[in-house]
């Protein structure tokens, strides 16, 4: 009934090729065909942002976006972030400062706060607070998310050029 | 008079110094969430796995002419189609906790007639998710629209539409309580102050959704259930009734949760459609709600009442007696019954020596979603009411709200201190409390700053609210509603294995969906290693399935830090008299000649007399023949904590017993500023102080303050489920029923008093529900408090800009 | 919530995307630009369109450029990068203040400038603008190219000017002297405004000289204030003038109810925000000057 479509893009570094029913959502492609289940649904209609992940470099809502609208792009997905045993600063962050309590939210934030650090890499706790406002949670109330980005912003600012984090 | 049996357990002593239990420690549970490895219920894949939607009404009442699944069948990818009535005869009612369950019968699948929008009519199994929605759009259904009743008086009233004729009424319940003498403190009041307050219903909506994967084996009959629903185990052949099969054929298996907030309590509906699909067609097939379904179908909205108050007051600010007359609107169904209202009776006179009750509740049924359970569970709303009636008190009698509050505080010599109804509060001390917050909340600051912002013409308001926090529900506040219960349950337990290996590491076993966002693994981890001397890090924590589970009740009410305590308690006293006879023997020295340090076993004043638990492990576990007879190999033990203080109500129900005991406490100062020409509410400053005695890992504790703080904002000034007059669903997505975001929630100054349990392990206290116990009171009180010069008050929640411009209009 | 099956083209010129839609008139063709509206639509199946035409393959549709006095905005310029652009924030401030506002960051990646005025969600923050500046929305059809005044753009509830085989390809603003001021008034932070106001106010010797005043959430569409800026033109800037002229832009005005906000209320709404509106945007106006 509905031809299918060949796209091609990266995930996390990786070259992917498959045939997609158009009506196929982005967030269901990486979930379900290339099995990276990071990235969650929480509405399917754009608002709550658990389904957040950054396609060249900007963060957009997999859940209303078509996988045939990501051909040719690189996707980064919460799967990308930790090096081995070695987490991100932010993972590392937000485990020591507990800004996840069930972490359905979680891959969502820190995706998000990773395109607000790439934007500003200095920014000040009420300038991440908003930055957040795009995502929902409904555990932490957003307090230490806060300040886990912050520290993390911290640290990756001290640590430019070399990889850090603690094992996990 | 009344006797009851007051048999309290042995006052405890707790030990000083800990290692592990008051640690901020990282949780155990997050490294798999912060690399997206959460494994939810979505992220299962079973092979062969199919996948149902449900077709949902758009009425709010109507019978049901007709389905023709003629078109839906023969679509391409489908499976089966089945309606209510198909699923009337595969399935029996769900469990049903309400007052009269044969004659408000709740099923998977409407049958007959369909009793609110969103009730599901039919259920389509197909290939893809996509499918099964392509699927539902060709079910014809013919409906004969029936009026709706709506607004839960008009639900009582005389010949109202009846949502379920059998019952012959929209009124589910209704009794009347008297607790103390509240004649005699109403005739000596000096002042009786009277309102009507209403309480509009909001839900947990966490961001997952409920879910479950049930494969049915038809080779053997068992049917295997995966879901992010698990509690009340020993309740579960229940389901397996409702599914015709024997109880020790089914397995309910736990997955993460992504959020609950009550919402996730004993939700069944979604696996009795998935284990009743997967039957019929013979694969294991996934149910999920979509946003939408979880939001109409939840069957999880919380409290929705209208209160008429009066408060007998002495003039000098003495609370004398109060008497509640409250209709809550339970919806089309009332699974728990008025459960929620013993939640309100276990602290219905709040911190205060209020010495008379009298307590009316009315369950009205409804053509709306019925209530479950969300995060306070019913003592939220009464909190809410009492602090507005105490600050309505203050404001007539010219007192100022802290004081009239610090003068009639239950002190800290009266504990363990029984309310009118019976319950206990088993620890506490309020002035402490509330001075920490008024210097946290910078207080007098706030009022300067209010009285400065009124000469310019803004409105600003500061709000104290002093309130209970109970945790640790018993089995008898469901039935103690009634004189003849049919079944007046006691057990309300919680279990824990403990295995020491061979190598002496622990590994935990749990028996329940204790994981929605609190910190069950972390807690086991932390108060195992205070224990055992290791770190927590190093303890394995798992779950095991109801099939060959122990019983566990599941988290709610605050209960599981203190449930897990109770059994890593006894799991490990167990574990350690048979080490310590182990070690006796293999040491040859007197058991009552040993002592436990560091780890391991010693004798006293002799510590190279000593074996260390791994080498006691190692022994018991391949060495039988090193040990007297009776020694069995392993290091392995399980307690069922069962609740560790409830004592049965009287037969005149004058006095409930205890069922609550475990009382925290908070109070929570808010400024706020509000908008008179918008309408609009900004925080300016939150100030919270709890107190939920021993901490087992403060951190996690702050971090569910504010999340519930953040909920209670929400209820407070956005979150509402609307059904208009005909009963539609106004706020049915995510763009109607407003969630806050960070923007909308203020950082928080949280502050941490500790006055321990006498009763519990260690002291401690359940309060993860603190935050949105106290959140609504608090933000009521501080709109009003801005509002007074103009003469407002505001007395309905959410307060939303329609409600403050309204009531701004009507003073003047 | 799964969308309805559909077929898919992502064409690279707009004369192709216009054949497409000609060619497939007859099964409810829809362009997708950003989908930040669509997609959400379909997902709920109150949008069925049988074929999307995407436009992100089309080149030379995004562009952010200065032509003379005008800002030119390509129809798929990300509503992000319009955030971003110094040349907006330059040369049409009003725009710049009211893009931050369109939902929140993540959407705006992917909203388009083109897709939100094609879509004309009557709460929605651009089309407001679109009347406050007079701008001109160029659209591409089989019998050509031509510009439609905003004034005439927005003629209902989710409908435009635009035919069927339209596309939306470029929106021209014309740069405006004096103060300019968005705000909204939203319940929670990136969900719909309940009523929003646009204001460009130019003052000459003291006084109101040019005044455009748009309006949403209070009537099917956004509006142009007429009788209010009829009032404010050639008015001494002071409480009295703003007052009446606030007065004057709810004057019949009859909007709809909702769940988030009465009739009553959104009238309210809507004085005070014109009323803060034009205070901000003549604050600013002296401060140019």
């Amino acid at each position: 009934m509905t031809d299918k479509h060949r796209i091609t893009l990266t995930v996390n570094g990786r070259e992917h090729s498959a045939e997609v029913a158009p009506r196929t959502l982005l967030v269901d492609f990486l979930r379900d065909d290339l099995g990276l289940k990071g990235a969650h649904i929480g509405c399917e209609h754009g608002v709550c942002g658990t389904c957040t992940v950054l396609l060249d470099d900007r963060s957009v809502r997999s859940c209303i976006m078509f996988a045939v609208q990501a051909d040719g792009g690189q996707v980064r997905t919460v799967e990308g972030l930790a090096d081995g045993a070695r987490l991100h600063p932010l993972q590392d962050e937000f485990w020591d400062k507990q800004a996840l309590q069930c972490g359905y939210c979680t891959p969502a934030m820190l995706m998000r706060a990773i395109e607000i650090l790439e934007h500003n890499p200095d920014p000040t706790p009420a300038q991440v607070r908003e930055g957040i406002a795009s995502n929902l949670c409904r555990c932490t109330g957003y307090q230490f998310i806060t300040e886990a980005v912050c520290a993390a912003a911290a640290r990756m600012r001290a640590d430019t050029g070399t990889t850090a984090g603690a094992q996990a | 008079m009344t006797t009851v049996d007051r048999s309290a357990p042995p006052v405890r002593t707790h030990k000083s110094n800990r290692k592990w239990v008051g640690q901020s420690i990282r949780r155990v549970e997050d490294p798999k969430f912060l690399r997206g490895r959460g494994g939810y219920i979505a992220d299962l894949v079973t092979p062969g796995m199919l996948h149902a939607a449900v077709l949902r009404s758009p009425h709010a009442h109507a019978r049901i002419v007709s389905i023709d699944l003629t078109a839906a069948a023969a679509l391409a990818g489908v499976h089966a189609v089945i309606t209510g009535g198909r699923a009337a005869e595969l399935t029996e009612p769900l469990p049903d906790f309400g007052p009269d369950p044969a004659n408000h019968t709740w099923r998977c699948l409407a049958v007959e007639k369909v009793r609110y929008v969103g009730e599901g009519v039919a259920v389509v199994v197909a290939d893809s998710r996509y499918l099964a929605e392509d699927a539902l759009a060709l079910i014809e259904v013919e409906y004969e629209p029936l009026p709706p009743v709506v607004d839960p008086e008009a639900a009582l009233a005389e010949g109202a539409p009846l949502v379920h004729e059998p019952l012959g009424s929209n009124c589910a319940y209704e009794r009347a309580f008297d607790f103390g003498e509240v004649d005699r403190d109403f005739a000596e009041a000096d002042l009786v102050v009277r309102d009507r307050l209403r309480w509009h219903r909001s839900g947990g909506q966490p961001l997952e959704t409920v879910g479950a994967i049930a494969d049915f084996d038809h080779a053997t009959g068992d049917l295997t259930v995966h879901t992010n629903s698990l509690s009340f185990t020993s309740y579960l052949f229940m389901v397996a009734a409702t599914m015709r099969i024997p109880a020790n054929k089914l397995d309910v298996r736990q997955v993460p949760a992504g959020g609950s907030f009550g919402s996730k309590l004993f939700v069944t509906k979604p696996l009795v459609l998935a284990a009743m699909c997967s039957r019929e067609v013979g694969r294991p097939v996934v149910y999920l709600e979509d946003r939408v379904d979880n939001i109409s179908n939840c069957d999880h909205h919380g409290s929705d009442r209208v209160y008429d108050v009066e408060l007998a007051v002495m003039r000098d600010g003495t609370l004398r007696g109060i008497k509640i007359d409250v209709i809550d609107d339970y919806g089309a169904y009332i699974q728990f019954g008025v459960g929620h209202h013993g939640n309100a009776l276990a602290q219905v006179t709040g911190p205060y020596k209020i010495g008379s009750v009298r307590y009316r509740v009315r369950a009205a049924l409804t053509n709306k979603n019925q209530q479950g359970a969300y995060r306070g569970f019913g003592s939220e709303v009464n909190n809410w009411m009492l602090e507005q009636m105490v600050d309505k008190a203050a404001r007539e009698l010219g007192i100022d709200p802290a004081q009239i509050r610090r003068q009639n505080f239950i002190q800290p010599s009266d504990f363990p201190y029984f309310i009118p109804t019976g319950n206990v509060y088993d620890s506490g001390d309020y002035g402490a409390v509330l001075d920490q917050t008024l210097k946290l909340a910078d207080y007098d600051h706030w009022r300067a700053e209010q009285a400065k912002a009124r000469e310019e013409g803004r409105y600003l308001g500061v709000g104290l609210i002093s309130a209970q926090e109970r945790s640790v529900f018993s089995a008898t506040e469901f039935w103690f509603w009634f004189d003849e219960p049919g079944a007046p349950v006691t057990s309300m337990p919680e279990s824990v294995t403990l295995k020491v290996d061979a190598t002496g590491a622990i590994t935990a076993t749990l028996y329940s969906c204790a994981f929605w966002g609190n910190s069950p693994e972390t807690m086991v981890a932390q108060l195992v290693a205070e224990e055992f001397d290791c770190d927590p890090h190093d303890v394995s924590v798992v779950y095991q399935g109801s099939r060959n589970g122990l019983p566990a009740t599941g988290p709610g009410g605050s209960r599981t830090t203190v449930m897990l305590a109770g059994a890593v308690e006894g799991a490990s006293a167990k574990i350690k008299a048979k080490a310590l006879r182990a070690a006796a023997h293999l040491l040859e020295a007197a058991p009552e000649d040993m002592e436990w340090v560091d780890g391991g076993y010693q004798v006293k004043g002799v510590p190279e007399q000593r074996k260390n638990l791994a080498e006691i492990a190692v022994m018991l576990h391949l060495f039988k023949h090193s040990f007297p007879e009776d020694i069995e190999s392993g290091l392995e033990d399980s307690k069922v904590f069962d609740h560790p203080y409830t004592t049965m109500p009287s037969a005149d129900r004058k006095d409930l017993g205890v069922f609550y005991p475990f009382m925290g406490h908070a109070c929570h100062v808010p400024v706020v500023e509000v908008d008179v020409e918008t309408g609009a509410v900004k925080i300016l400053s939150y100030a919270a102080v709890h107190d939920c005695g021993t901490l087992v890992n403060p951190r996690s504790l702050a971090g569910h303050i504010v999340g519930g703080t953040a909920q209670g904002i929400g209820t407070a000034l956005y979150e509402e489920f609307v059904y208009d007059t005909d009963g539609q669903l106004l706020s049915s997505t995510f763009l109607d029923y407003l969630i806050p975001s960070a923007m909308e929630v203020p950082e928080l100054k949280i502050g941490h008093a500790e006055t321990p349990s006498p009763y519990t392990p260690h002291g401690i206290k359940g309060g993860g529900e603190g935050g949105r116990m106290m959140a609504p009171a608090a933000l009521n009180a501080a709109v009003n408090d801005a509002l007074a010069p103009l003469g407002v008050r505001v007395t309905e929640l959410p307060m939303t800009p329609d409600r403050i411009l309204a009531a701004l209009r009507a003073a003047r | 919530m799964k969308p309805p099956p559909f077929r898919y083209a992502a064409p690279s010129s707009v004369a192709e995307a216009v054949d497409l839609l000609v060619r497939h008139a007859a099964v409810e063709p829809r362009v997708l630009a950003g989908g930040q509206s669509l997609v959400p639509l379909m997902n709920f199946r109150l949008a069925q369109p049988g074929h999307l035409i995407d436009l992100r393959r089309v080149a030379d549709l995004d562009g952010i450029r200065v032509h003379g006095d005008y800002l030119v905005i390509g129809a798929m310029a990300r509503q992000s990068a319009v955030e971003d652009a110094p040349e907006v924030a330059l040369t049409a401030p009003l725009l710049a203040e009211a893009i931050g506002l369109v939902a929140d960051r993540t959407v705006r990646n992917s909203g388009t400038i083109g897709g939100s005025l094609a879509h004309a969600d009557p709460t929605a923050e651009l089309p407001a603008v679109a009347l406050a500046l007079d701008a001109e929305l160029v659209a591409t059809g089989p019998g050509g190219i031509r510009g439609i005044p905003a004034a005439e753009f927005f003629r209902g509830p989710f409908s435009t000017a635009l035919a069927a085989d339209e596309i939306l390809t470029e929106i021209r603003l014309p740069r405006r002297e004096g103060g300019h001021a968005f705000i909204e008034f939203a319940r929670t932070h990136g969900t719909f405004a309940i009523v929003a106001v646009a204001a460009q106010i130019e003052l000459d010797g003291g006084r109101i000289s040019r005044a455009a005043l748009a309006l949403t959430g209070v009537a099917p569409t956004a509006v142009r204030a007429t009788a209010a800026e009829r009032a404010l033109v050639g008015a001494t800037p002071d409480t009295a003038a703003i007052a009446a002229a606030a007065d004057a832009a709810v004057s019949g005005l009859t909007p709809a109810g909702d769940v988030h906000a009465s009739a009553t209320t959104r009238t309210e709404l809507a004085r005070t925000y014109v009323r803060r509106a034009l205070d901000l945007a003549l604050s600013r106006a002296q401060d140019r000057r």
